[in-house]
């Protein structure tokens, strides 16, 4: 009974995070516009880039003119997945819009809503914006937390090439 | 001592209880925190606001220096 305690204890407190090597979990997310549903899953065989990502959280807002010119480098092989845990869906379209009207570039990537926060917690995500380098099999391949700038872009570059 | 089954159950429910106040359970995780980053929950959401009463205070508090790393606060700048 004390070992069996004893491991129940150890079993509830301890909280397995996700790390590099782990299979990425799976998700189903509707679009920003609520029109259209993605899942993980159906993007199997790319190398794929979950980020997640707020209007209110100045990093993201930093990052994301970059993730555009990102995708937009890529035409086949490699996608960006932003997901947005806004409360609300029109707060993070507005940031895009204004991000489109900056860059001159149409929103490249997918970009989905997680009111829920579901995708983040089963990412166990540890700051904002944190995102997930996956390759063709669904492995996580890197973890980035914070955001991402010019430089860090060329770096991730390199390894997207070497997934691809 | 013997542990008695209630003893066992007790225990049992404590572990339960306890881990509800888990960090997971307790802390706003880092994608929770949109009205914590509202600019209105700013402790000074004015920023030039906050310069200015910042200096009518000094002036009132007849001192000036203590707030930054190099000046004293004696009031001789």
């Amino acid at each position: 009974m004390k070992t069996l305690l004893l491991f129940l204890a150890l079993g509830l407190t301890l909280n397995a995070g996700i790390s590099e090597g782990d299979k990425a979990p799976n998700f189903t997310l509707k679009t920003l516009d609520g029109k259209n549903s993605h899942t993980l899953q159906s993007l199997k065989g790319d190398v794929v880039l979950v980020n997640l990502w707020a209007s209110w959280c100045k990093g993201c807002k930093k990052e994301m003119p970059e993730f555009f010119e990102l995708q937009k480098s890529y035409k086949k092989g490699f996608k960006i997945v932003t997901v947005s845990v806004d409360d609300t869906a029109t707060k993070s379209q507005k940031f895009l819009n204004s991000v489109e009207k900056k860059t001159g570039i149409k929103t490249p990537f997918i970009t989905l809503h997680d009111a829920k926060k579901s995708v983040a917690k089963s990412y166990h995500c540890a700051a904002m914006p944190s995102s997930y380098l996956i390759d063709k099999n669904g492995v996580i391949k890197q973890i980035i937390v914070g955001s991402l700038d010019a430089s860090d872009i060329k770096q991730l570059k390199v390894e997207i090439n070497k997934l691809k | 001592m013997k542990i008695t089954l209630f003893m066992q159950l007790v225990l049992l429910a404590l572990i339960l209880l306890f881990n509800g106040c888990s960090e997971k359970l307790v802390r706003v995780m880092p994608y929770e925190k949109e009205h914590f980053a509202d600019p209105k929950m700013s402790l000074s959401p004015l920023a030039e606001r906050a310069e200015h009463e910042g200096h009518i205070f000094l002036i009132r508090e007849a001192s000036a220096g203590g707030d930054s790393a190099y000046q004293g606060g004696c009031g001789c700048r």
